[in-house]
């Protein structure tokens, strides 16, 4: 250990994981044509892409037995989730490829992770991330309508208005209610509030937090 | 004294039978009103009083009287003849209790009509994410998380989470002013 990866640790943290160590074992006879189409179909899959076929096919060309296959697939899956976690500021390319060294991953490969993870292909990786966030559903279809109720049984002259929303949400549920007028202009008070609120908050400093 | 007395009476009867009718108030009864207000008229002639009452309040209530109408009504009444008549001391208590009882008569008969859930409540939080198990997320914008309570009448509510993104505020928003607008025309009109 050299006294600089005592200052910086590596980015896959103090224990490497499990799946990482088993590809830079595996990774021996492979040749940079495979590794590339493996890498290829591993950011597809971050992406959120099916890449099931591609998998396949990889897997029916190869000379390298399956099982090999599936840790050094489960290992570059691993590299690249975690270095996409850390943001690129704190994440330096020397240190990045130093750690990969480390792990006896050849050259060519280090450069290889290195273009996906410092290349243009991060925004997109860090987008497809970011839709696994946990997340309360948000609205998908907001339809509304205003009725006057004219009479009514209970009363003979009503001339109430009155507005019925209905709201399709991402989770599929549905919500149809009524908002009679005055819960309707608390409603609209609270809406053009909470927009104040996220103005105001995009102003202020709060948000440059930076590491 | 006696008068104020039968004054006193005669207001709690009328408020006895809106918490009845119209507040869906099952502890009041008329066995309730009758030993409480009028324990020593008779049974037959307290029961004649409440049905008159109870009628008169329906008649004003439905047709949501404003204070003129109510005071034509009112006046048509005591010159009745007979037992079917109201005295003037009736007349001023019905109309003192529905100068003051007028808008929630009104409320409560028109939730009598709605049959949707209706939107009871709102609380909002905005949010600042800043890391997530995929990494860190300083270039996501404020996130708004709502809560809306939703409840038919006489039932419990149930609650509706949702989050929004400033761009899904603002679209919120601008319905919101589409709507206030179609409002605005109907009731300007009539």
């Amino acid at each position: 250990m050299s006294s600089s990866h005592a200052k910086d640790p590596s980015f896959l943290g103090g224990r490497i994981p499990l799946e990482i160590e088993s590809m830079s074992k595996n990774l021996k006879d492979v040749d940079q044509e495979l590794f590339r189409k493996i890498l290829k179909a591993v950011v597809s899959a971050l992406e959120g892409k099916d890449c099931r076929e591609v998998m396949k096919s990889i897997a029916e060309s190869s000379v390298i037995p399956q099982d090999r296959l599936s840790h050094i697939i489960a290992g570059m899956h691993r590299v690249l989730s975690e270095a996409i976690r850390i943001p690129t500021p704190l994440l330096k390319q020397e240190a990045f490829k130093e750690d990969l060294r480390e792990l006896r991953i050849p050259e060519d490969f280090i450069a290889d992770f290195c273009s996906v993870v410092f290349g243009n292909r991060r925004a997109v990786l860090e987008a497809a991330a970011s839709q696994k966030d946990p997340q309360l559903p948000t609205v998908t279809d907001f339809k509304w309508r205003v009725d006057v109720a004219i009479s009514t049984s209970s009363l003979a002259r009503a001339l109430q208005p009155s507005v019925l929303m209905q709201m399709k949400l991402s989770d599929g549920s549905f919500h149809r209610f009524e908002v009679p007028v005055s819960k309707f202009q608390e409603l609209r008070y609270n809406v053009a509030l909470i927009l104040k609120e996220m103005n105001d908050l995009e102003k202020r400093s709060i948000l440059k937090i930076q590491d | 004294m006696a008068e104020v007395d039968a004054a006193k009476s005669l207001s709690g009867l009328l408020n006895g039978i809106a918490q009845k009718v119209y507040y869906n108030n099952s502890e009041i009864t008329e066995e309730l009103l009758k030993t409480e207000l009028y324990p020593e008229l008779p049974q037959e002639e307290f029961k004649a009083l409440h049905e008159k009452m109870k009628g008169l309040l329906k008649s004003i209530a439905t047709a949501d009287m404003d204070h003129a109408q109510l005071e034509a009504f009112l006046t048509a009444q005591t010159k009745k003849q007979g037992g079917g008549g109201v005295s003037a001391e009736q007349a001023a208590a019905l109309s003192r209790f529905w100068k003051s009882q007028r808008t929630r008569v009104r409320d409560s008969l028109l939730a009598q009509s709605r049959w949707e859930p209706s939107l009871r409540g709102l609380s909002w939080r905005v949010d600042l994410q800043t890391a997530t198990s995929r990494g860190d997320a300083a270039h996501s914008g404020p996130v708004a998380l709502m809560e809306l309570e939703l409840g038919r009448a006489g039932q419990d509510s149930e609650f509706v989470c949702l989050e929004c993104d400033e761009a899904q505020i603002n679209q919120v928003l601008k319905r919101m002013a589409d709507i206030q607008e179609s409002i605005d025309r109907i009731v300007h009109r009539t």
